[in-house]
């Protein structure tokens, strides 16, 4: 299809259009990733490769300081008078080695078996317990990991200083003076200077982000449950086999599948029922003509500042059986007798749309306060010079604004989405995952 | 912030992880060395015990958990416990505030951290063993324990060592009154009507007033399924599976369709809602009466005045032949975390907490139901009806232990179904299936 | 068919008054629900009437006073340590934010798009996965129980949250840093005196989002401060009003806690609304 006969099809023949065309490219991107991995293992075994092979060399045309720094961090700095630099790596050895011996080696010499010693109890003569504390396997996997991270973290500093030190030899050889500690210092605040800036956040993430993760991930692959509380052990993929084996109609299996299909109900109703109605209401607030835009605004924008669990826990008190909600309905429809309608107790589809409309009474204002940025944003001679051509008004919003919407909003779109698949907060708040049942 | 809050709040999916409820037994800990029995010469009764007992134990620093309403007590008690030993050295007892509700979670979380003695509900028992977080109690006070209180309160904390197969008692008992009894408003309910749902209800709807008992939680509508007979009974064999005690199919159908007759018939009446709701709704004259807990009785009172009425649950006519209401009941008690410091006056302390005076003082002070049989027969017990409806309900109870985490979803979906629009109380066939799922869900039987 | 566009224009007008007007009214009655109760006098935990019969301070009084007893509702304190966390974290986390942002936008060097990958794929996973593996390193640090914990908590992942504000460094011309650098600056002299002054409505959208956090989190901080009352920020103090033990007491002064709490914050929120439009605009134009 040419652009020109794309230019002339309705929107909705476009939406039709592009969605065959998503769809369509799915199983290439899957071959371009799958290639991709392919390329991304094959580098990586000849970096591997290559390592070693470096790793070889240097030490073979090594000088004595280069050859020794293969032991002792930093020697071959020392000796090339690049002081500071040498004494750094010398201390990253030594606390390593102290880290190891006074706490790493403890917790890690168990982490292939996560611990064998179980809690016991005796008594003494005068028959009080005595609890003999046994191996936590908790601790041992966390600290192992911790360990693990650190020691592969020094190997990159440990060839990081044979490269230094090798490269220093060269420039003796050459007849180059080493840097000094000021010029250094000096490129850290200009060529340098995305180290400087995110060392800090990078180690926050690392040890507070990163680490637990992995911890979490391998914990996957252990039986730790109210079984095996303070000793488990691994158990290798048994926990995904059990979780995927909906032939033998496992019961963790349809639990986790019923959980993750109405799981992506939610996420897609949720994420577009606030951004379609919020674009809409957007649209209506700062439509030419009305009045008082900030003010309207700014009452939707007081759900934003409140925080979620004091509206949310109030919402809840508000949608009892004779909450608010009852009592104004009742008030309304029912001439003063409360309506009773069990909003989030009764059945499960009732309790999941009650969730759904309050979940957008809490999104709608985000995607009002972008989404009336972007409509303010939207240059005005495009309006204009559409205006000048004779455009409609309802031309000029399917063919200006709503493209222009889509397309600034989209990323956001995606991060939402996500969001609502890990969103507890809305539902657990609300109305505590009741009424439980896993069945879409 | 949207999203700084979706991260941290989720983690309450990790906190069910650190606290699943209920809690299976015992999976691996000695019963260690019998050669110990009570000290030769260490005498201990009455909360009392030999100075000699605490060993070589000095400088005596420890922490206890108690729930708000009973800190201010419990610092008096542990002045006196202070007062009873004048050549050990305490440096300082701490008493910290703690809802027993979450104390096992706390206690599990980071037992280092965590109370040397603490109070809880029997319903952490398997949670803390299995979490290897309780120090069983003293041999040198079990037969004192066993002997000056009530005896299901003894058995309830008696769990099988899967190891050693010996009976090990884990914890000292406290309370006897953890459970949910019937509470009225005299104006609306008359005593003989209290007796049975059916009058309850009757006089409840004729007076325009509601009657409140939740439905959708698990620890109140297993009321329904224990009144019916399907009462459970431990765990089987393989100390996970939860055990139910044999059973009249029919018999037990007929009296779900009872209960679903009067939800029915008494639709609007009858509301299944928190029983933190009650006081506000005896305040606010919407309430008749109530299913509630022993927790809420001092606002109860507070609120009716002279009108206040308590007593057991009452009865259901089934097939024409009343049937007592079933209840789910629990217990606290106070147990001696694994990881303190010093073992041995933390058990002496609690040994002493539990004992006969500190029983009575809490009962006296704060309301609380006594296990140890003494103060069960004194005056004060006695005359007060919300102890005494507690202990007529007790009777006619299922204790709350060894309970599979699977049992209370289960039992809540039970009334919530019975409790629908939709529910027909007359379709045979769908009650007996639905009694069926809950047990098997119960029994996770997938 | 109405001929006039005037006319027709006036008519959609007042329609679209009455569908905000009534809209707005949804979104607001909750909160005038809550301001209501929390000057109520009577009853325990909720009423069945919609404005309460009797109004009172002393909800707020006794939440600021304290009933006695043994204090272990102590609000002031709360108030007071959750104020300390805000602060601290918002520093962190503004820093964390503008410094991963600004280098992943405007400074070019090797593993760019990868950290950018790496950052993308980490903002994935739920963030509660890594709560207990948060607190035993919390634990061995020695820091459980205490406000330096919550801190590092609640600031720890703000560097992942680069997106928006990376967006908006996007946005400026890079023609300003090739200027300031013949003129002889170097990069953290054009960061701090070219480009920073520059990113007000980015660094106040920043700072906002972040200060707000620690009001909203209880089960991270609840889980990190155990049976330390002194320590709670007003999240858990206030949840804790509504368990089982306390919710027949304290039913009434958890309203009005609710109301401090979100008073301050929305008075925050919307003087600086301009900003955050500005910033989660410009920061939504390039993603």
């Amino acid at each position: 299809m040419t652009f020109v006969e794309y230019k002339m099809l309705n929107p909705f023949q476009r939406f039709a259009y592009n969605f065959k065309k998503f769809f369509k490219s799915i199983p290439g991107a899957f071959g371009r990733f799958f290639s991709a991995c392919g390329r991304g293992i094959k580098k990586f075994i000849l970096g591997i490769g290559k390592g070693f092979k470096n790793y070889g060399l240097t030490f073979v045309k090594g000088d004595w300081a280069t050859k020794l720094s293969y032991l002792i961090f930093g020697v071959g700095d020392l000796h090339k008078g690049k002081t500071y630099k040498g004494i750094l790596f010398f201390l990253v050895e030594l606390l390593y080695a102290f880290y190891m011996v006074f706490f790493g080696w403890y917790w890690f010499k168990d982490f292939f078996t996560l611990g064998t010693r179980e809690t016991y109890t005796t008594y003494d003569d005068f028959g009080f317990p005595q609890v003999h504390a046994g191996d936590e396997s908790m601790k041992i996997l966390l600290y192992s990991t911790l360990t693990i991270v650190i020691s592969v973290i020094v190997f990159i500093v440990y060839i990081a200083n044979i490269k230094d030190a090798y490269r220093h030899q060269i420039m003796r050889q050459n007849g180059e003076k080493p840097t000094t500690l000021k010029q250094d210092a000096q490129e850290f605040l200009d060529g340098k200077y995305h180290i400087t800036l995110l060392s800090f956040p990078v180690l926050m993430i690392g040890i507070f982000n990163i680490l637990p993760l992995i911890f979490m991930i391998l914990i996957a692959f252990t039986n730790y449950s109210k079984e095996h509380f303070t000793l488990f052990d691994w158990v290798g993929l048994q926990n995904f086999g059990q979780l995927f084996d909906v032939i033998n109609s496992n019961k963790k299996a349809t639990t986790f599948m019923g959980i993750a299909g109405w799981t992506l109900i939610w996420a897609i109703v949720a994420t577009f029922s606030n951004y379609i109605l919020g674009m809409v209401v957007a649209l209506m607030i700062n439509k030419k003509g009305i009045k008082l835009k900030s003010l309207w605004r700014t009452l939707f924008v007081i759900t934003i500042a409140v925080p979620q669990f004091v509206s949310l826990l109030l919402m809840n008190q508000m949608l009892q059986e004779n909450g608010a909600v009852n009592i104004l309905l009742g008030h309304l429809f029912n001439g003063g007798e409360s309506m009773g309608i069990k909003f989030l107790t009764d059945d499960v589809w009732t309790a999941r749309i009650t969730v759904m409309v309050v979940n957008c009474w809490v999104g709608i204002p985000y995607t009002i306060l972008s989404m009336s940025g972007i409509l303010m944003n939207i240059p005005e001679d495009l309006y204009e010079s559409a205006r000048i051509d004779g455009a409609s008004p309802v031309k000029t919003f399917t063919a200006i604004t709503l493209p222009y919407m889509i397309f600034v909003t989209t990323p956001q779109l995606i991060t939402q989405f996500v969001g609502n698949i890990n969103n507890f907060n809305v539902i657990f708040l609300l109305s505590g995952g009741y009424p439980c049942n896993v069945a879409v | 912030m949207k999203k700084v809050l979706a991260i941290l709040l989720a983690g309450m999916m990790t906190a069910t992880a650190f606290a699943g409820c209920g809690g299976s037994g015992d999976a691996s800990s000695s019963g260690g060395s019998s050669n110990a029995s009570g000290g030769s010469s260490a005498k201990a009764s009455g909360g009392k015990v030999d100075e000699a007992m605490f060993g070589d134990e000095t400088d005596i620093t420890l922490k206890v958990w108690a729930p708000d309403k009973g800190v201010s007590l419990a610092k008096q008690h542990i002045e006196e416990f202070k007062k009873m030993y004048p050549n050990i050295k305490f440096k300082k007892i701490d008493v910290v505030a703690q809802g027993e509700g979450e104390a096992a979670t706390q206690l599990v979380n980071d037992p280092n951290k965590a109370a040397d003695v603490f109070s809880f509900p029997s319903d952490q028992l398997n949670k803390l063993d299995a979490a290897k977080c309780l120090s069983p109690v003293s041999k040198a006070f079990i037969e004192d324990v066993t002997a000056t209180n009530a005896e299901s309160t003894v058995k309830a904390a008696t769990l099988k060592d899967s190891k050693s197969k010996e009976d090990v008692l884990y914890a000292y008992p406290e309370t006897n009154d953890n459970g949910y009894y019937l509470v009225y408003d005299k104006k609306v309910v008359s005593d003989d009507n209290a007796k049975t749902l059916e009058g309850i209800l009757k006089a409840c709807k004729d007076a325009k007033k509601e009657f409140v008992m939740d439905c959708g939680n698990g620890f109140y509508s297993c009321t329904f399924a224990f009144t019916a007979g399907a009462v459970i009974d431990g765990f089987e064999e393989d100390n996970e599976t939860q055990k139910f005690k044999e059973y009249d199919e029919d018999e037990a159908v007929d009296t779900l369709m009872a209960f679903a007759k009067l939800m029915k018939e008494y639709k609007g009446t009858w509301k299944s809602q928190d029983p933190a709701q009650i006081a506000s709704g005896f305040k606010n004259g919407t309430l008749g009466a109530g299913v509630d807990g022993s927790w809420n009785s001092v606002a109860d009172k507070e609120t009716l005045g002279n009108d206040f009425g308590a007593t057991k649950l009452p009865t259901i006519n089934v097939n024409g032949k009343d049937k007592q209401l079933i209840s789910m009941f629990g217990y606290k008690y106070l147990g001696v975390n694994a990881k303190t410091k010093f073992p041995r006056t933390a058990h002496i302390l609690a040994y002493y907490l539990a004992s006969e005076k500190c029983q009575q003082d809490r009962a006296e002070k704060l309301g609380w139901g006594p296990s140890n049989t003494k103060v069960s027969e004194t005056e004060f017990v006695k005359n007060d009806v919300t102890l005494q409806a507690i202990a007529a309900q007790s009777q006619n109870a299922v204790a709350q232990v060894n309970i599979q985490g699977t049992f209370w979803q289960a039992m809540g979906t039970l009334g919530n179904e019975m409790m629908k629009d939709g529910w027909k109380p007359d379709d045979k066939a769908a009650t007996k299936k639905l009694l069926e799922t809950t047990i098997s869900d119960v029994r996770d039987e997938g | 068919m109405i001929k006039s566009y005037k006319a027709r224009r006036i008519i959609s007008n007042t329609l679209i008054y009455i569908i905000l007007a009534i809209m707005c009214l949804i979104w607001v009655s909750p909160f005038a629900y809550l301001l209501l109760h929390s000057f109520r006098g009577e009853g325990y935990v909720t009423v069945n009437y919609l404005i309460p019969h009797e109004f009172t301070f002393k909800n707020y009084i006794d939440l600021f006073l304290g009933t006695g007893g043994d204090a272990s509702i102590n609000f002031p304190r709360w108030f007071l340590n959750t104020l300390v966390v805000a602060i601290f974290s918002c520093v962190i986390s503004t820093i964390s934010v503008l410094a991963v942002s600004y280098s992943l936008s405007r400074l070019r060097f090797g593993a760019r798009k990868k950290l950018m990958n790496v950052g993308m794929i980490l903002g994935m996973f739920p963030g509660f996965m890594t709560m207990i593996a948060m607190y035993y390193l919390l634990d061995a640090m020695h820091l459980t129980r205490t406000l330096v914990a919550l801190v590092i908590c609640y600031s720890c992942g703000a560097g992942l949250g680069f997106q928006i504000s990376k967006g908006f460094f996007d946005t400026i011309p890079r023609a300003l840093d090739e200027a300031a650098t013949i003129d002889g600056a170097n990069k953290n002299q054009i960061f701090w005196k070219i480009i920073l002054p520059m990113s007000k409505p980015i660094v106040v959208y920043t700072v906002l989002t972040s200060f707000i956090g620690p009001w909203c989190d209880f089960i991270l901080a609840k889980i990190i401060m155990g049976d330390d009352r002194a320590n709670y920020t007003v999240a858990i103090g206030l949840q804790a009003m509504t368990t089982n033990e306390f919710i027949q007491a304290y039913y009434k002064q958890y309203l009005a806690g609710s109301v401090c709490v979100a008073v301050p914050i929305t008075i925050l929120f919307l003087r600086m609304q301009k900003y955050y439009v500005e910033g989660v605009t410009a920061g939504g134009v390039k993603g």
